[in-house]
């Protein structure tokens, strides 16, 4: 560009501004498609990088960092801790001995306690912090203030707390199985969340665990040691390569994956409002274009100063989204938390965020808006001169594109029919289902000309004749908005049936296996004293026994448990079983898998499998059963296996079937044994708590997918709005044709109102077959699930009257606009 | 534990990022007020305040061999090794083994504050330092454990001194013969040790001050006749090595005054079949002290006033000057000695940073003997 054309680009730069000082209106619908675009992205971004961020260091805090654990073997909770004394004779220095469990205070609330080593603890550390000096995160010191490291190693009864946490009990006495302690607080980014920390020396005696250890962590480069390492633990345990969280990650994968996938659709739907508000700024200033090279500045100049624009614009919009972001994601966290912290125990760490994230919104942003905007602006360095031809030429272009979208959408569309049956891989499925849903916008257009057609055939006459052909030319200029907003409603469609479906099924499956009355897991040293006071109560029926173990099976963390032969038979929920299971099961040759475990190891019924831990001997699957909810797998075999293995007799959780009044049986067991509300359950507050769970766990879901039907519905109105404001010279010509302002409006929203159904309309069999997708691939790959779905019709018109309302709203307003303006001005005002 | 991760290292020299540990330490033995700032030095730990733990008496007399185990009513104690080895094909070798044993709090407040008891429960650090010097290296590394019957301790009968697989195992009550092993990844040695030489009782009778009026005094003992055979092991690869070893043996509850900065200390064996140890604490003003000791048993210290010490070269290592080579003079003894380093590298990185490595001497006798230098 020579500097004429410099001249001219800053002139025209100039005259734009001066244009939006005239109509802010078409800027804001611009910044608005923007920021909304990238409130949703940074939102879900900085909620998930924090979330991710946390397993890494919050979960198993120091353990996460090691690089091997031994861990007690496959049916058995902990390892003598003489192994760790060989481990450290034998000069394997950086390892760190812990024990964990839970431990009532005094007024029965279970806490999560861990105890460590302390000096072991910080001098691995002291080797981890040398290694990885080069970090720049600063950790605090945990031994600012007063922490008595000396009495910690001696046993004194001291435990250390998070300071929120400390905050509420540091006023009051604090006891943990039956000890007094003295709390000690610790800052809040050394991450303890709900945990306690003490010595180890405390901890085994409170835990009663002398000589115990959970696992050993052992630390620094282990390669040579591995062969020496594998002979000493030879059959005492497990030595584990850690993944560093990977495991915990794959658990939450697919949880943040669809949040991403979200975070990405709403991301699309608000450039869909920024590329209708960058066309309808253009065609307003398509006059103004022609005049200015008329006045003799370069197309170059004037395209270069049009993708200024977009890049001011986008700069500003993302700013303020990248603002906004942050706020949604600070009020987003929580519900991941809970959701996390519930289905996982992780915590997440107080937010933090990158100066990267707006740098990469910004450019994501603008090259995906230029690269929407492009066929704009292609179209405006084509545009010749003379301003008369243009009006075919567009006409001319949207049929092309019409039917280019629909052969798009048809080869994704072919893509993802062919893939699917292939895949198993949630990830994969995920990509196949992203086809899916970017080809289900793309037809829309075409499609909706389709429909449109159709009914004009109907109404050939008069001014419902002409209104519906009008439709047709309104299509054009709609069919972003309605590609966002069907994009929205069919992702709304979707995961509201999945989100019901899983609650009916959820709610049917607990139905089936919740046979008693009242649930209890009471310390181990209570169970045995409990049941028996039980079978001797006249209104307790029966008493039913669980015992269970958490291991891992396979490297999948898994339970191996056992019931009572009469609960199993009542309560296992089978999906595929052989013959006559029941007759067989309790001989000792069949065990039971879970659903997610059994699709996890490819496992069918009728195979054989072995478990290291109960001998040589294969077992044979006989049957699945569904288990929902559960991020562990399970591994259910016979009661009298069990015993024969030597797996603790005492049982691990107690249900009783009740005859009289539950509540006096509650009462009665919490007085005698002093339980408390968290260790004793009624079967309807168990399916209480479990809806409620589940609900937390699909809220942030919905709550992204609530946002980005509002984004939709705001593109619907902003390019409603500004397609009834560009009508009204047509329609104030009808008005001078002698139709009443009445039947004017009645036009104007019927013809609305037929586009935004039919696009509805077509949402119906979309939404379903995502719907379909979500549940029967996504779901069952990623958690193992079989869920039935079920249609959700109340949902479904839910989402039809928000659309309906958006754009009634969005043509009411320009329509009372003009009423309050003279006619001749309506006239006056540009065709469209 | 995220809990115990440590202070941000950001304003602090790499080698130092260990000393972290060493924070904690003084901030549990109740200086929280004042937390070091960077370099930790031996004065941190060495001029603590000694209320609550025994004190240094010189009516206290040393018995053997009740006195080689742990004195844990004492805040700090140490088994100090150092060797002067050759390889089969001549290599000078410096070996040093240290172990430190640390009291956290004082015996009667342990006895009050401890809940049942555990085998984990204790008051007792403890920490060991080890190093393999040549002249073109030096290998120097650190273990640290609580006091258990299992990790980290000493036994009587027989002898040792154990922190995991760092020991030092005495065939019976007395510490010799025994053999030292300590197992690093980068290097390994195991040596016998014997003698044949009485032990040598420093100060007056074992009773060693370090400040001119006796404020500040320690029980101290030395074995500077040691016989030494053994391997060392650099790299994977493993060579015999014999020579001579220094034992120093020292317990108190506070080392240095707070207006001393820390000491200069010398173990040397002259051609004649003599040792001299000597070290001067750097304070306002220096206080010096030395003995001259013989195989028989016999020795005699030196007064204050006849030793001189002065640094004749400085080596700079991490931006900090050592006084790596000495002039020792003490014109009673007729001694005048030139003292300088295998290896001027040889700084220990560890928690408590000090430079410590062998060193030949010449002059009126040639010697060779061990070098340390803290509070730099």
């Amino acid at each position: 560009m020579n500097s004429f054309g410099v001249q001219g680009y800053w002139h025209s730069l100039a005259i734009f501004a001066a244009h939006y000082r005239q109509s802010p209106l078409q800027a804001s619908a611009i910044l608005v498609g923007i920021i909304l675009a990238v409130t949703l992205l940074t939102g879900v971004r900085a909620t998930n990088e924090n979330a991710i961020a946390s397993y890494a260091s919050v979960t198993e805090l120091l353990s996460q960092q090691a690089s091997y654990t031994i861990s007690p073997k496959f049916a058995q909770s902990h390892i003598n801790e003489s192994l760790y004394f060989d481990i450290r004779q034998q000069g394997i220095s950086q390892s760190l001995a812990v024990i964990e469990g839970v431990l009532m205070d005094a007024k029965q609330k279970p806490w999560r306690v861990q105890g460590s080593d302390l000096i072991a603890a910080v001098s691995a550390l002291s080797h981890q912090v040398a290694d990885d000096s080069h970090s720049t995160a600063s950790a605090p010191n945990p031994f600012s203030g007063d922490i008595p490291l000396a009495r910690l190693l001696n046993g004194a009864p001291v435990v250390l707390m998070s300071q929120s946490l400390a905050n509420k009990y540091l006023t009051q006495p604090f006891s943990l199985a039956g000890q007094p302690l003295e709390i000690i607080a610790v800052s809040d980014d050394f991450n303890l969340g709900q945990r306690l920390l003490m010595d180890i020396s405390l901890a085994q005696r409170l835990m009663g665990q002398e000589g115990q250890l959970s696992y050993i962590a052992l630390f620094g480069e282990l390669t040579y040691q591995i062969p020496q390492l594998e002979s000493l633990i030879a059959q005492q345990a497990l030595l584990v390569e850690n993944d560093n969280g990977a495991s915990m990650t794959a658990l939450t994968d697919s949880f943040h994956l669809n949040l991403t996938a979200m975070s990405l659709l709403a991301f699309i739907v608000g450039l869909f409002i920024a590329y209708n508000g960058v066309r309808y700024s253009l065609l307003k200033r398509q006059h103004l274009l022609t005049q200015l090279q008329q006045h003799g500045i370069l197309k170059i100049s004037l395209i270069a100063a049009v993708i200024s624009e977009l890049l001011v614009l986008v700069i500003i919009g993302a700013v303020i989204g990248f603002i906004l972001g942050l706020q949604l994601s600070y009020w987003l966290q929580p519900m991941v938390s809970v959701t996390l912290e519930q289905l996982y125990g992780a915590n997440i760490l107080p937010g933090k965020w990158h100066w990267s994230w707006l740098a990469q919104a910004l450019l994501l942003t603008f090259f995906a808006a230029l690269l929407a905007c492009s066929s704009l602006f292609v179209d405006l360095y084509r545009q010749p001169l003379a301003r008369n031809s243009n009006k075919l030429i567009n006409e001319h272009s949207a049929h092309q594109s019409h039917k280019a979208m629909l052969f798009i959408a048809l080869a994704l569309g072919t893509i993802a029919t062919i893939g699917m049956p292939f895949s198993d891989d949630y990830r994969i499925t995920m990509v196949l289902l992203g086809l899916v849903v970017i080809a289900i916008p793309l037809a829309l257009p075409w499609t909706l000309m389709q429909l449109v057609s159709l009914i004009s055939r109907l109404f050939t006459k008069g001014l419902v004749g002409y209104q519906v052909a009008e439709t047709k030319e309104l299509v054009p200029p709609l069919s972003l908005a309605m590609m966002a907003i069907l994009l929205a409603l069919t992702a709304n469609i979707s995961m509201n049936t999945l989100v019901g479906s899983f609650e009916i099924t959820l709610k049917q499956w607990l139905d089936a296996r919740l046979h008693a009355d009242l649930y209890m897991r009471p310390p181990s040293d209570k169970v045995e004293d409990i049941a028996r006071y039980l079978q001797q109560q006249p209104d307790a029926d029966k008493v039913y026994k669980q015992w269970y173990l958490k291991s891992s099976y396979q490297g999948y963390p898994s339970f191996i448990l056992t019931r009572d032969a009469n609960s199993i038979e009542q309560t296992t929920v089978l999906k595929q079983a052989m013959e006559d299971i029941w007759q067989q099961f309790f001989d000792g040759r069949f065990v039971l898998l879970s659903e997610p475990l059994a699709l996890k190891l490819g496992l069918n019924v009728g195979d054989k499998l072995t478990i290291t831990a109960l001998g040589d001997k294969p077992f044979t699957l006989a049957g699945v059963y569904f288990d929902y909810g559960n991020p562990y797998g399970e591994l259910l075999i016979p009661p009298a296996l069990w015993q024969q293995q030597n797996l603790p007799a005492i049982p691990t959780s107690l249900a009783v079937a009740v005859t009289g009044d539950e509540q006096a049986l509650i009462l009665r067991i919490q007085q005698t044994f002093e339980l408390s509300d968290a260790q004793i359950y009624s079967q309807q507050g168990i399916k209480q708590l479990a809806v409620t769970m589940f609900k937390r766990t699909f809220s942030i879901t919905q709550v992204l997918n609530s946002l980005t039907l509002i984004v939709a519905a705001v593109g619907l109105f902003s390019a409603c709005f500004m397609l009834t404001q560009s009508r009204l010279a047509p329609i104030a010509r009808l008005y001078c044709l002698g139709i009443n302002r009445g039947q004017l409006r009645l036009m104007v929203f019927v013809q609305m109102w037929l586009i935004v159904l039919l696009t509805c309309l077509v949402a119906l069999p979309t939404g379903a077959l995502l719907g379909y997708l979500l549940i029967h691939k996504i779901t069952y790959q990623a958690f193992g699930w079989t869920i039935a779905m079920v249609w959700d019709w109340q949902a479904y018109f839910q989402v039809i009257v928000l659309a309906l309302l958006a754009s009634t709203l969005a043509v009411i307003l320009p329509l009372y606009k003009q009423t309050r303006r003279p006619l001749v001005s309506s006239l006056q005002s540009e065709l469209l | 534990m995220n809990i115990l991760k440590l202070q941000s290292t950001k304003n602090w020299p790499q080698y130092l990022t260990t000393n972290l540990l060493l924070t904690a330490i003084i901030l549990m033995l109740g200086c929280s007020d004042s937390p070091p700032q960077g370099s930790a030095s031996m004065g941190n730990i060495m001029g603590q305040q000694s209320s609550g733990f025994a004190p240094v008496l010189d009516t206290t007399e040393i018995r053997f061999p009740a006195d080689h185990n742990a004195h844990d009513d004492y805040r700090l104690e140490w088994w100090y090794l150092t060797a002067n080895l050759k390889t089969a094909s001549g290599e000078p070798i410096g070996v040093q083994w240290t172990q430190f044993r640390i009291a956290m709090s004082p015996p009667q407040q342990q006895s009050s504050d401890s809940g049942e008891s555990s085998a984990w429960a204790t008051n007792q650090l403890y920490m060991a330092h080890s190093a393999l010097t040549s002249k073109q290296s030096h290998l120097a590394s650190e273990r640290w454990s609580r006091q258990h019957n299992q990790l980290a301790g000493t036994t009587a009968k027989p002898f040792s001194v154990v922190l995991d697989n760092w020991q030092w195992r005495a065939s019976g009550e007395d510490l010799f013969p025994a053999t030292l092993s300590v197992t690093d990844p980068q290097y390994r040695y195991e040596l016998k040790l014997t003698t044949q030489a009485p032990y040598q009782l420093q100060g007056n009778n074992g009773y060693s001050i370090k400040d001119p009026t006796g404020e500040v005094a320690s029980h101290y003992y030395s074995q500077p006749f040691i016989d030494v055979s053994g391997w060392i092991e650099r790299h994977g690869e493993q060579v015999a090595v014999t020579g001579q070893a220094w034992l120093d043996r020292e317990w108190s509850s506070q080392f240095l005054k707070d207006n001393q900065q820390g000491w200069d200390w010398f173990a040397l064996r002259l051609d004649d079949g003599s040792a001299l140890m000597v070290f001067q604490l750097r304070g306002q003003p220096n206080f010096y002290s030395a003995r001259r000791m013989f195989a028989d048993g016999t020795g005699h210290a030196i007064a204050n006033e006849d030793i001189q010490l002065s640094p004749i070269g400085w080596h700079k290592i991490n931006n900090q000057d050592y006084p790596v080579k000495w002039q020792v003079s003490i014109a009673s003894e007729q001694i005048a000695l030139e003292v300088s380093p295998l290896n001027a590298n040889a700084l220990q990185p560890l928690t408590v940073n000090y430079w410590e490595g062998p060193v030949n001497a010449t002059g009126s006798h040639t010697a060779q003997g061990y070098m340390e230098l803290t509070g730099y």
